[in-house]
Order: structure tokens, then C-alpha cells, then sequence
């Protein structure tokens, strides 16, 4: 059997795994058959979606009825965490953006929802706020550098 | 005929062209920046040509580049699609003076209609309709408080010179016109430095409605009937349609007759579309010329669907001097089609523009149901140019069984790695007032939080059943690196049997 704990904004799923490849998550249970590369089917008696499914490092992305959600993998099988760190959080550019302004510097505390960083893509700017209050612990980018999402521009402790 | 044409734009709409030129036996040229040096249009060319660094303005927009790539190729016609230089008549002159063929309509008709306010005389001469308004050549307050009178409240009063929404006001009131005016004046000369005013009648809650026109260089001009683009967010067509639901036989006729005696006027030639502005519906509408977009539009297929034709392939024959392939007797439409557009862009952030990698990418397929799309799974959505990926387009007997259709398949259609409008399209279709046909150009920016809340907020459980089955890197896994049996294995065909 395997767990699969996904969080998705506020909300905690836990999935689990059995060995016919049913799926269950709190009171109800999915057979899941897989239909082409990243599709799925899955039908919990009463009625089937149609999802897909993508991977992208801890997120991954899901579309189902047009609806897309990208889930965060907060650890696979026996509760062992995906994360290096649960407390660090890294701040990313959403795209490939140019960095116009760093606001803040290494040992800085910030607030919830301070902006770190000016971004610019597409002709928007694009201001990058920190998740919670903290501690700047370092800033990866200088303004004027080209920068590729996914990748860490500030490290909060 | 043409023997090789050069594609001067990218995505879906260079695709589609390319597709048209092969069905034609013509060979394609693609050119691309730095940053599309993979794109999909230029694996479908036969051949492709760099012509400079990301930025639009040092690569589709560079002329010269596109010209120098024709000549080394050998290029005998250049299409430019929609957008970049599509109306730019400098451009279409330096083909002519190249000896290359522009498929589109000569510069000086582009230059033509590409004025404002000499399109907007040009059509006044040739008896279409106008927005009725009046520029007084007595400028004084007094006299422009008369002509709004004249034309009948309400009214907008904007600067001759203006642009940008500048200086310009809605007056409700006889009250306010005095104030008003003298407002609009000031900010006029203090934006443009020319206080000069032009009075127009406020055409309320107004629909989009457009033409689709088509002339060839043998005095031919027909129309393809009416698209209607009411479903805008800042002024950015989402859904198209045709028929328009608000045109009614006889309003069709006269529209299409009005339709093609701006082309005419404008010395026309090859596709394009006269917009209107629609008053209200039934036998009371009142339509106005509003402008005449001098190239394909992007909402082309809508029309190519009601009516069975073909309008790129139309183009590059018109172009190569041949007589149209129809006539206005032979033209009708059938069904109703419906356009979604599909955007890289967050409907929850403001309609952020997105850019990143494509992790799965796949589209609805089915009766009735077309996608001209320029992207593929794996591919790269560049920051520097629009983000329209696609364009699912549907056709129906009817338009609710059209609308219908547009929403199953957009169910269907999976966009993963990038977000995308579409969940906010299938909440725009499903609207009681999308369903009977009641969206004007604003309503989109009016209703667009309403439409937003219409949206799935909460995830099925299902999807996390999926999640918790898929591994990761599969779906990513190319094909040819998994083990091949030539005999049918039943172990292999249980792979999507998990169990671990």
C-alpha cells in the first residue's frame, strides 16, 4: 500500500494506494485505469472523469472538466517529506520575466505580502510578495537578470 | 500560381496558411526568431529561415529581414497573417516594389482605411453608415453644445486629435454639455495641444458585428456574411460566432450590401472584414461603420465553417490574379460555428499573461469540432508575443447545439504546465446570458466577476485519486525509449493496470 499526502491551498488530501490499484480518500473509493500517457479514468461507482496528469518537480498538475489545479506532493509512501526543508520557503518568478527591482536584502525581515521583487514579462510588471513574515536568508538575483520560473530568487528563513 | 510563399508570422495562424499553401501544391517558407527556433510553424515549413533575436520589433516586425528571407528563398509571395505587419502599408509597398507578391490588399487600400477619419469619410460618401457625429468647423462652446443637441443626448465628445480614451466624455445630461465641453477642451489641448472637438451620439451597450468581404482583381466583390464578436474583455475577442443571433435576414442583406460597398470604395482587394457597430436587435437595429481591418482576422474559421469555403486557399489564388472561386449565389450559410480562443493567461490573476513549458498538451477531437492551434507537448510558450495558443472552433445545426458542443470539448481539452482562460470560457458559454444571446461589447467587463465565481472551485476528489496513481515522469517518457514487443503481450496491454 502506498499514501500520497497532496495539499492544495488550505486543503490536505490523503490518498491511499491499495494493491488493484484503488485509490482511496476519506470515505470513497476510485478505480483508476490509466487511458494514454498522463490520462486517467477514474470512476468511483456512480460516475468516471477524465483527468490528466503532469508532473513538475513537488507540483503536480491535474485538469479535469476544463478545471486545472496544480497540487503540491507533500510526501509519497510512508509520510516521508518530498521537501528538503517544511519551515524555508523560496520565492519564484510564475515565467521567464526580467528581474526591474530587488526591495530587499539578505537578514531583511519582511512582512506577509511585502513585496521582494518587481518582475517584467510581457510587458506587465509583476510584483513577487513574500508568503509569510520572516527573514530574508539571500537573494539569488540582481536587477536586470533574466530569470526562469521554478528557480529560487529569494530564500526566506 | 504561386509556386513558394513566406510566411511572415508564427503560431497557429502561420500553421494554418502552410496548411493551405501544401493543400495547394505550394511550397512554404517559415521565418523565426531566436526564441521559436523549435516552434511548431517552423517544423511544418519546407523550409525556414532565422531572421533575428526574440524581440518582435528585431524579428516579425523587421521588414527587411523578411524580405531578405524571401529573396533567398526564392519566395515568390509573402503572407503576412493578422497582426505584425499585416497593415502596414510600408510593408506591402516594398513587396510590390520587390517584385513579391503581398497576399493581402494593395498598400494604398491598407493606407486607405488604415485613417480613421478618411475611412470614416470614405464611407459617408459611399452611403454606409456612420456613427452619426459632427466636427464643427465653428469651434466655439456654444456651437458645439448646438451640434450635440442636434445629434440627440447621449453624446461623446472626444478630441480631434485624440486617441487612448483621452479627454473623452459621455454627457448624459443637457445640463453637463457646457461643463463637459469646456473639460474635454482643456485636456485636449493639454494631451494633444489641439483643443479641436468632434462630437458623436453614444451608441449604447452596442454588439460587434462584422463582414467578412472578399474581392479579386476582376471588379468581383462578395460577402462571406456576418461574424458576430460581442464577447470581448478589453476589447479582446474571446468568443466568436456566426450567424450573428442579433441579425435577422433582411438586416443581414442590407449589412452585407453595405459591407461590400466599402470595399469598393476602398479600392479593395483579397479578404477582409468591414466592422459595425449594432443597435439594438430585430427589425429596429441600427448598424454603424466602425472600421475596415484590411487582412485575415483570427476569428476567420467561424465563417470558413458556416460556409464550407476555404479563405487562405482563397487568398493565395486571388493573389495569384485568379477570378474568385465563388460567387454571391453561391454562397450560404449553414449551421452556426462558434470560436473560443484559448489564452496562456490566468483568468484568477487579472488574466495574467503566462509563458512557460507545455507539460501535457492535448486537444478535443469529434464532429464538428476543429482546433488550429501552434503549440505542442514539451513546446515553449515564449514571453514576447501574444498569448493565444489556440482556437477550438465548433459547428452546430443550431447554436445551442453549437454552444454545447464548445463546452464538451473544452471539458476535453487538456493544458497542462501552462495556465489557460479555459475554465473561465466554459463559465462565459454556460451564462444565462451568453445562452440567449444577450452579450454586448461591455458585458464581458461588466459581468466578468460573476462569470469568475461561475468557475469550479473545489477539486473532485477524483483528481487526487489520479494524482496519487500518476508517477512521476511518465507522461514526459518519449515513447521510443520503452521497450518494443512485435508480438502483442498481455502483460504489456495491462500497463495501465496499476499495482504497486
Amino acid at each position: 500500500m502506498t499514501m500520497v499526502r497532496f495539499r492544495l491551498g488550505q486543503r490536505i488530501v490523503t490518498a491511499r494506494v491499495d494493491a488493484v490499484g484503488e485509490v482511496r480518500i476519506d470515505d470513497s473509493a476510485f478505480a483508476v485505469t490509466e487511458a494514454g500517457a498522463g490520462l486517467y479514468v477514474v470512476d468511483d461507482g456512480q460516475r468516471r472523469w477524465h483527468i490528466a496528469v503532469a508532473d513538475a518537480g513537488d507540483e503536480r498538475w491535474v485538469s479535469v472538466d476544463g478545471q486545472v489545479a496544480v497540487i503540491d506532493v507533500e510526501s509519497d509512501t510512508a509520510g516521508e517529506p518530498r521537501k528538503k526543508s517544511s519551515t524555508g520557503a523560496a520565492m519564484m518568478a510564475p515565467m521567464p520575466a526580467t528581474v526591474v527591482k530587488v526591495l530587499v536584502g539578505p537578514g531583511q525581515s519582511v512582512a506577509e505580502g511585502e513585496t521582494v521583487l518587481v518582475l517584467e514579462a510581457m510587458k506587465m510588471e509583476l510584483p513577487i510578495r513574500a508568503p509569510r513574515a520572516g527573514l530574508i536568508a539571500a537573494v539569488h538575483c540582481a536587477q536586470g537578470d533574466l530569470v526562469q520560473p521554478g528557480v529560487a530568487l529569494v530564500d526566506l528563513e | 500560381m504561386l509556386t513558394r510563399v513566406l510566411v511572415a508570422n508564427r503560431g497557429e495562424i502561420a500553421i494554418r496558411v502552410m496548411r493551405a499553401c501544401r493543400e495547394l501544391g505550394i511550397e512554404t517558407v517559415a521565418v523565426y526568431s531566436d526564441a521559436d527556433a523549435r516552434a511548431l510553424h517552423v517544423l511544418t515549413a519546407d523550409r525556414a529561415v532565422r531572421i533575428g533575436p526574440p524581440p518582435p520589433r528585431e524579428s516579425y516586425l523587421n521588414a527587411t529581414a523578411i524580405l531578405d528571407a524571401a529573396r533567398i528563398t526564392g519566395a515568390d509571395a509573402i503572407h503576412p497573417g493578422y497582426g505584425f505587419l499585416s497593415e502596414r502599408p510600408a510593408f506591402a509597398h516594398a513587396c510590390e516594389e520587390a517584385g513579391i507578391t503581398f497576399v493581402g490588399p494593395p498598400s494604398e487600400a491598407i493606407a486607405r482605411m488604415g485613417s480613421k477619419v478618411g475611412a470614416r469619410r470614405l464611407m459617408q460618401e459611399a452611403g454606409v453608415p456612420v456613427v452619426p457625429g459632427d466636427t464643427p468647423a465653428d469651434q466655439r462652446d456654444e456651437s458645439l453644445i448646438a451640434s450635440a443637441e442636434r445629434l440627440g443626448l447621449p453624446v461623446l465628445i472626444k478630441p480631434s486629435a485624440g486617441g487612448g480614451g483621452i479627454g473623452m466624455k459621455v454627457v448624459r445630461e443637457r445640463a453637463a454639455l457646457a461643463e463637459s465641453v469646456a473639460q474635454a477642451r482643456r485636456e485636449a489641448q493639454a494631451a494633444f495641444g489641439d483643443g479641436t472637438l468632434y462630437v458623436e451620439r453614444l451608441v449604447e451597450r452596442p454588439r460587434h458585428v462584422e463582414v467578412q468581404v472578399f474581392s479579386d482583381a476582376h471588379s468581383h466583390t462578395v460577402h462571406l456574411f456576418e461574424r458576430e464578436c460581442s464577447a470581448q474583455r478589453r476589447h479582446q475577442k474571446l468568443i466568436e460566432e456566426s450567424p450573428s443571433p442579433a441579425v435577422a435576414p433582411a438586416l443581414r442583406s442590407r449589412i452585407g450590401e453595405a459591407a461590400v460597398a466599402a470595399a469598393r470604395a476602398a479600392g479593395y482587394r483579397n479578404a477582409g472584414t468591414v466592422e459595425f457597430l449594432l443597435e439594438g436587435d430585430g427589425d429596429q437595429a441600427r448598424f454603424y461603420f466602425l472600421e475596415m481591418n484590411t487582412r485575415l482576422q483570427v476569428e476567420h474559421p467561424v465563417t470558413e465553417m458556416v460556409t464550407g469555403v476555404d479563405l487562405v486557399q482563397a487568398q493565395l489564388q486571388v493573389s495569384a490574379g485568379e477570378p474568385l472561386p465563388w460567387t454571391a449565389a453561391s454562397l450560404s450559410q449553414r449551421g452556426h460555428a462558434i470560436e473560443c480562443r484559448v489564452y496562456a493567461e490566468d483568468p484568477l490573476q487579472d488574466f495574467l499573461p503566462q509563458a512557460g513549458r507545455l507539460l501535457l498538451y492535448r486537444e478535443p477531437h469529434g464532429p464538428g469540432i476543429r482546433v488550429d492551434s501552434g503549440v505542442v507537448e514539451g513546446g515553449e510558450i515564449p514571453v514576447f508575443y501574444d498569448p493565444m495558443v489556440a482556437k477550438l472552433i465548433v459547428l452546430g445545426d443550431t447554436r445551442e447545439a453549437a454552444r454545447r458542443r464548445a463546452v464538451e470539448a473544452l471539458r476535453r481539452y487538456h493544458v497542462l504546465g501552462i495556465r489557460t482562460n479555459i475554465s473561465f470560457l466554459i463559465a462565459l458559454l454556460e451564462h444565462p446570458r451568453f445562452i440567449e444571446a444577450g452579450v454586448d461589447t461591455g458585458f464581458i467587463d461588466r459581468e466578468g466577476d460573476a462569470i469568475r465565481a461561475a468557475m469550479p472551485a473545489e477539486l473532485p476528489a477524483a483528481a487526487f485519486a489520479a494524482a496519487a496513481i500518476h508517477r512521476p515522469g511518465r507522461s514526459s517518457e518519449p515513447r521510443s525509449a520503452r521497450p518494443r514487443t512485435d508480438a502483442v503481450d498481455p502483460f504489456v496491454s495491462l500497463d495501465g493496470w496499476r499495482s504497486r
